[in-house]
């Protein structure tokens, strides 16, 4: 019973040591924390839909983009009648993000039962569309993306550096207890038969694609309001944070920390590009090398990822005797 | 129970793949609370049936009625959720999770809730799953993964996995392959708790005809997509053509 404990020590102690960490920086470098936690989030919807029930989506930046899109607009008043309301930007990030994910959800799993290789492809040509399809539009600012977005602020002052940073924390942790929340629930376990044996899941009464479908939408919603954090801290949106790239990346680093186990997938999205940040500029191109090799020998040696193990939760109570 | 009409009824059921004709007019009715085996060689159609009457396959021609209802041309997950519960040749079980969570994927949607927010908010009940458990014979191994499990413990654990509180007929496809003597027995033991105190009809498909002279009930013996004879093992074993088209083949296997 110790080992399985462990990965519920570990995580509490993660935790413990996040909040730590806001009491050691200050400045540019705690502010540059406080976006990663989007990456956080972003990277847990992946892993609910990657790690738990198998989907492997090649285009999650999608709903990251579409949410700080939908954040600059409203905060940008761009949208006439909507006014400029920062509570309304986050209401239009979640639903255009939830829209969307519902929309790739039933042209693919509903209406062409798609899945596996043909499911990541449709994604990765979604992600690519819609990236070009916003360098295109003058309304949604072009190649360069829309500026000024307001800080976030509170009775019109903004908000400080260490209090942005525990306010990223504690969304985070939210969105991780609901994560952890469906995943531990008989749904959860729904999602990973449908990882192992699609086929028996739905000649047990189930239908699959509906089940499916409700983790894609789940994971966008997450996203978006990941993206539009994203967007209230960063200030600028720009199409690179709809497209291919950024959702491969995310790909890596939640494998690189443990798609299975939300949190090594959260560290492995503060990890990363942590490290990118700080190694990129001493290593140069060598970063590119080392993150190849890294990724490597994760899809090859540790399937777990490098936190998975270390963080994964012991199965409910329920399931054990 | 004796009910005018059979709890399922297959007419004239016909399977074509392409040239292959895998089905050819296949009829027969099953009375509910009763026992039957389908006796055949490997190729004969037997797991084609299956395919048709769970919604698998479409058919090529005849019909498939459950309750006087004709079924087929419905989703699979629709005839499962009317009652019939089908156990695959390859043991279709969740290998990467445990016993427990198997057991919980197969009882979760009991009742009706097999959409999400059902799920998600599902309290399972754990003296069900201990049931089941104790059916499958893995009271001692709820927490082992079924990738560790034993061939034949996993052919018992998904017919567990039948036994929800909706499932009222058990289409067992080749329930012992590569089983043991004494497991063999203990599965035909099995499918007659099954009928006795479950209150199941079952229908199995087997080509071992150990297996289906220890069942005892009465059998169906299919050759190339139809039914050449049927009654119970001794009137079956005596008729010529079944020792000639089956009985010879399996003789020098
Ligand atoms: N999906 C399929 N596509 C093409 N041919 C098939 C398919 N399924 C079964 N068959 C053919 O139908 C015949 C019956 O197969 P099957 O029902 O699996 O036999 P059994 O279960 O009795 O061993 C075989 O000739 C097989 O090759
Ligand atoms: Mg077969």
């Amino acid at each position: 019973m110790k080992s399985k404990r462990r990965g519920l020590y570990a995580t509490v102690a993660a935790w413990v040591a996040l909040g730590i960490l806001g009491l050691l920086f200050d400045g540019w470098l705690l502010s540059q924390m406080a976006i990663y936690f989007c990456y956080g989030m972003f990277a847990m919807g992946l892993s609910l839909i990657w790690g738990q029930a198998g989907i492997l989506s090649f285009g999650q930046a999608i709903f990251f983009g579409a949410g700080a899109y939908g954040f600059a607009l409203v905060t940008l008043n761009k949208i006439p009648g909507l006014g400029v309301s920062v509570a309304m930007g986050f209401v239009v990030a979640i639903v255009l993000a939830t829209a969307l994910a519902a929309v790739i959800a039933s042209l693919t799993f509903a209406a062409r039962g798609l899945s596996g290789a043909h499911f990541a492809i449709v994604t990765l040509c979604a992600a690519v569309v819609v990236e070009t399809a916003t360098t295109r539009s003058d309304y949604l600012g072009g190649y360069n993306g829309l500026f000024g977005i307001p800080p976030l602020s509170w009775n019109g002052t903004m908000i400080g550096d260490h209090a942005l940073y525990y306010l990223m924390l504690s969304i985070t942790l939210l969105a991780f207890l609901s994560v952890v929340a469906i995943i531990r629930s008989p749904y959860g376990t729904l999602l990973e038969a449908i990882r192992d044996n699609e086929h028996r899941v739905r000649h047990l009464g189930y239908v699959p694609h509906h089940l499916k479908s409700a983790a894609f939408i789940l994971a966008g919603a997450l996203s978006g309001l990941a993206g539009a954090l994203f967007a209230a801290q960063f200030g600028f949106v720009s199409p690179s944070l709809l497209g291919f790239a950024l959702s491969t990346q995310v790909l890596v680093w939640v494998a690189v920390g443990g798609r299975a186990v939300p949190m090594a997938a959260m560290l492995g999205a503060l990890v990363v590009p942590g490290a990118e940040n700080m190694l990129s500029n001493v290593l140069g191109d060598v970063w590119l090398l080392v993150i190849g090799v890294l990724f490597v020998a994760v899809v090859v040696a540790a399937r777990g990822g490098v936190f998975g193990n270390l963080l994964r939760l012991p199965l409910p109570q329920r399931l054990r005797e | 129970m004796s009910t005018s009409a059979p709890m399922l009824k297959v007419d004239g059921l016909v399977k074509r793949f392409g040239g292959v004709v895998a089905l050819d007019g296949i009829s027969f009715e099953i009375e509910e609370g009763s026992v039957h085996a389908i006796l055949g060689p490997n190729g004969c159609g037997k797991t084609t049936l299956f395919n048709l009457i769970d919604g698998s396959l479409k058919t090529t021609a005849g019909r498939v009625e459950f309750d006087g209802h004709r079924i087929d041309g419905l989703s699979s997950s629709k005839i499962v959720r009317m009652g019939i519960a089908r156990k695959f040749q390859v043991p279709g079980v969740f290998n990467d999770l445990t016993v427990a969570q198997n057991l919980e994927v197969a009882l979760a949607g009991e009742d009706g809730r097999f959409g999400f927010l059902g799920l998600l908010l599902a309290r399972p009940e754990r003296v069900r799953r201990d049931r089941l458990a104790e059916v499958a014979g893995l009271t001692e191994k709820l927490e082992y993964a079924v990738a560790e499990l034993s061939h034949g413990e996993k052919q018992r654990l998904e017919i567990a996995m039948l036994l929800t509180r909706n499932v009222r007929l058990l289409l067992l496809d080749e329930p012992t392959a590569g089983m043991s003597v004494t497991e063999t027995e203990a599965i035909a033991e099995l499918v007659c708790v099954l009928r006795d105190e479950h209150g199941l009809t079952v229908l199995v498909v087997e080509h071992d005809l150990l297996f289906v002279k220890t069942l005892g009930a009465p059998i169906l013996v299919a050759n190339d997509g139809k039914i050449i004879a049927s009654g119970d093992y001794d009137a079956i074993s005596q008729d010529p053509r079944v020792v000639q088209s089956y009985l010879g083949a399996a003789a020098n296997a």
